[in-house]
């Protein structure tokens, strides 16, 4: 039982988290380096180890994890993220500094080969606890994306950290299969899964916790709960979190969304901005006609329920599309910035010169969010009463990626939080890094 | 406890008035072209402003607060099941803007009151936050969210934190082009998890173009006529409806809504809903037809119902959706088969044209999805059949058995 004090210090600690948070996304956010590209470790010889940690949660807590750490270095959430090429061999080598067996599973890899396995293990062989070490080989035969997990004492293993996402990239750049109805510009990970704190606790503590009593408190993307998916890749005071869930584009780009449902419980992610489509699941494409047609038959959707252990490749685009306004707040006789595309009648944005229909209310009536950047129009800056907005330089268009079960939305007992990050669309020019 | 209340709303109204009356706090401001006198109803089709926008439609709703009741009545013994508190939004299309606060006030709806337009229309939806005259120590703003609104910009996508919601006193009209046929829905999506658990949410749905085509077109060997809907604009009659039924689930943990009108912490980590919806309603009164009055304030709060009807032969279009933020439901037609011809207000087709539409008897429907799904009743006897979630534990008012997530569907001979 919680007392009363520790859920008021916990807001306390939470709203100096959030107020820091806000600080610092500024810098980090707005003048940030987002990549356009999924960070993770490339290569065909992975050397891991199983080992122990604690990451932080978007309230301010400290988590205790078992995780996989990369070439003995620190622990992390999700496990490195493994990017490797079709039809290259793949060593991974499991080290074992956990007090019990462990191991990894390669689910959709075919032909894994184990060698120097402790123990037989349940669904792969293991290292023993303490300095075991085993070896698995596959050939990256088919381009997509993965997850690996641990085999070993499953429930309770997942549920602790023992999991990251593995990614088969074609040789065919920009792709994500070998055919071009899966090319996209920009690519990010949203790997998904839940924790309860009291099994991390319980085991920290020795005990055994009981999972038919699990009830997630915390949700993630990439290893982080809201606000924390907002800030960059590598950022020092998340030292055993190291992937941020920030996406960018631009207007009629196409991003490629690679989902990964690596917690024991269902998710349901919502798109706001626009409806995704699905290229592949479970790394095999959705087509009419298999090996010729290419991805075209996936579904258009705005929320993808991801099951545990489910992988989904999709689309998505923004198109500005048939607003009905300019979204660049231009006058009928302006220039055609920033892209020209605006007064093409072919091009999606068009929409040259027509206002917003409607007057938009006096400040006094309104709330901002920090992520407004005070202007209607894409690429522009408004006025802002002092102390309001701030975390959206470039005037971008932001779009809250999230989980459709809004009771995910919260750290613990502090709303919001939990498996939320943001797409951002942004003008025309404006570099992703 | 309720006289206290009822103490303390009265107090809150009368200050209210006076805020608003001395001009200080609010500025109801409904926008709609060719609206000469506010109420958010065009009167004057000669107006420049609408003559510009001639396919302008006009909705005005408040977001505020209000009350309902569950369906658990032998639990409670009398003519209505346990009282709950609630956020939420009701329509006030007509209202004169002087009356709007008043009319708005503690008048919430569950759900909320449903947007229903035409593909190539212009929506002028104008939100006026009343307050939340039971929980005066709030000043939450609110917004609109449609959910699934294809290439939204921000300033009218209604996600708080990107962009502007509407204090107390204010309006914000929304502004949409309307464009792809389906089953979408909206919501607030201020502090999402509270006022979304608190009940601001509802069914949103757009009617395809290719109803409207002249009467006799081809549509690749389909002849429309005069009529005729379609779920989407599929060039082929596939997707022809004769009567078509929102279908929205949801859930409320009614701890939460306690705690809330207590004004109480929030038991977000231990949320828990038991009460399972249809269209606002646990069965029985899921089917029952008429319009609810809660037991608070009278206000008449669940108009809706989901009780599906039909003459045997006719193809019905349900258009589901889920807005439960703690749960996924399975929805089951275990006698009358569903061909689901749409997700997502799309309709079920590859980039390439593939027809993938599905017969199916259930629909898995996760947080913020939707499903158009056609009931053929062609080789349906008439009688009454059953449409319920198996996920067997919903199916239930809180404590009372035989409630939750079910409705019948009624074939005529
Ligand atoms: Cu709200
Ligand atoms: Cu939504």
């Amino acid at each position: 039982m919680k007392t009363e004090t520790d859920t008021a210090l916990r807001h306390v600690s939470a709203l100096r988290r959030i107020a820091a948070s806000i600080l610092m996304l500024a810098g980090l956010i707005v003048g940030g380096t987002a990549q356009a590209v999924i960070s993770g470790t490339t290569g065909v010889n992975f050397d891991l180890t199983a080992k122990e940690g604690y990451v932080s949660m978007g309230d301010g807590a400290t988590v205790y994890i078992w995780g996989y750490a990369l070439d003995g270095g620190n622990v992390q959430l999700p496990g490195p993220t493994l990017i490797v090429t079709e039809g290259e061999t793949i060593t991974v080598t499991l080290h074992n500094d956990l007090a019990e067996a462990v191991s990894i599973t390669f689910p959709g890899q075919t032909d894994v080969t184990t060698t120097g396995a402790d123990s037989e293990g349940y669904l792969a062989g293991e290292a023993a606890a303490t300095g075991g070490e085993v070896t698995y080989t596959f050939t990256a035969t088919r381009p997509g994306t993965y997850q690996y997990h641990s085999g070993s004492n499953v429930g309770l293993q997942i549920e602790m950290g023992l999991s990251g996402a593995l990614i088969i990239k074609p040789n065919a750049m920009n792709q994500a299969y070998n055919h071009p109805s899966t090319a996209f510009h920009q690519e990010y990970l949203f790997f998904l899964q839940e924790l309860d704190p009291h099994i991390h606790t319980a085991v920290e503590a020795g005990l055994t916790p009981n999972l038919a009593e699990r009830r997630a408190q915390y949700w993630l993307i990439n290893g982080r709960s809201g606000p924390d998916t907002f800030f960059d890749d590598n950022i020092p005071w998340l030292p055993t979190q190291p992937y941020g869930a920030m996406a960018r584009t631009h207007p009629n780009e196409t991003v490629l969304m690679r989902v990964v449902g690596a917690g024991l419980d269902v998710h349901s992610f919502h798109t706001h901005g626009a409806n995704f489509r699905v290229l592949a699941r479970d790394g095999r494409m959705r087509e009419t006609i298999p090996g010729v047609s290419g991805a075209d038959a996936g579904l258009s959707d705005f929320t993808l329920t991801v099951a545990p252990g489910q992988t989904y490749d999709a689309t998505w685009s923004w198109r500005g599309e048939d607003l009905g306004w300019d979204i660049f707040g231009h006058a009928p006789g302006d220039p055609c910035e920033p892209s020209g595309e605006e007064c093409d009648p072919a091009s999606p944005i068009y929409d040259h010169g027509k206002a917003i229909p409607v007057w938009l209310p006096e400040q006094q009536f309104l709330t901002f969010g920090g992520f407004w950047s005070g202007s209607p129009f894409l690429g522009q800056e408004g006025a802002l009463p002092v102390g309001e907005g701030g975390l959206n330089l470039d005037g971008g268009y932001f779009y809250m990626w999230h989980s459709h079960i809004e009771a995910e939305l919260v750290n613990f007992d502090i709303a919001p939080g939990g498996m939320m990050t943001m797409m951002i669309v942004e003008a025309p020019g404006v570099p992703i890094p | 406890m309720k006289r206290v209340y009822g103490m303390a709303i009265r107090m809150v109204l009368a200050s209210l008035a006076l805020m608003f009356a001395t001009g200080a706090g609010a500025d109801v401001f409904v926008q709609c072209p060719g609206d000469t006198d506010g109420d958010g109803v065009i009167d004057d089709f000669t107006d420049p402003e609408y003559l510009a926008h001639p396919n302008a439609v006009c909705m005005s709703i408040t977001g505020g607060d209000g009350f309902i009741n569950m369906a658990d009545t032998t639990v409670t013994g009398g003519a209505r099941g346990r009282q709950l508190y609630m956020f939420g939004f009701a329509d006030v299309t007509g209202v004169p803007p002087l009356d709007v606060i008043d009319v708005g006030t503690t008048a919430a709806e569950f759900p909320a009151p449903s947007i229903v337009v035409n593909e190539g229309e212009e929506l002028y939806l104008t939100l006026t936050n009343v307050g939340m005259a039971y929980r005066p120590d709030l000043d939450d703003p609110h917004t609109v969210h449609w959910h699934g609104y294809a290439d939204a910009a921000p300033v009218f996508d209604g996600l708080p934190d990107v962009s502007i919601s509407v204090h107390m006193g204010g309006s914000l009209t929304y502004y949409y082009q309307v464009r792809g046929p389906g089953t979408y829905m909206y919501h607030c999506h201020v502090e999402a998890t509270e006022h979304m658990q608190m009940g601001m949410l509802g069914q949103l749905y757009v009617k395809a173009a290719q109803d409207q085509l002249a009467d006799g077109t081809n549509l690749n060997g389909f002849i429309h006529h005069d009529g005729y809907q379609y779920a989407y604009n599929d060039g082929d009659g596939s997707t022809y409806y004769d009567v078509d039924f929102p279908i929205q689930m949801s859930s409320m943990d009614p701890e939460f809504h306690d705690a809330s009108e207590a004004t109480q912490p929030l038991p977000f980590a231990l949320m828990n809903d038991t009460y399972a919806m249809l269209n606002g309603r646990g069965y029985p009164e899921s089917i029952n037809t008429a319009e609810l009055a809660n037991t608070e304030n009278g206000v008449v709060s669940q108009q809706q119902n989901a009780l599906v009807e039909a003459n045997a032969g006719e193809k019905v279009l349900l258009r589901i959706s889920n807005l439960s933020i703690t749960e996924y439901f399975t929805l089951m037609s275990p006698q009358i088969p569903m061909r689901v011809v749409g997700v997502g207000a799309s309709q079920l087709r590859g980039t390439g044209g593939a027809d993938l539409s599905y017969k199916t008897n259930s629909v898995n429907v996760g947080g913020g999805q939707s499903f158009d799904a056609i009931l053929d009743t062609d080789d349906v006897a008439p009688g009454t059949y059953f449409l319920y979630t198996t996920n067997l534990n919903f199916l239930s008012n809180n404590t009372e058995e035989r409630g939750g997530i079910m409705t019948e569907i009624v074939i005529h001979p």
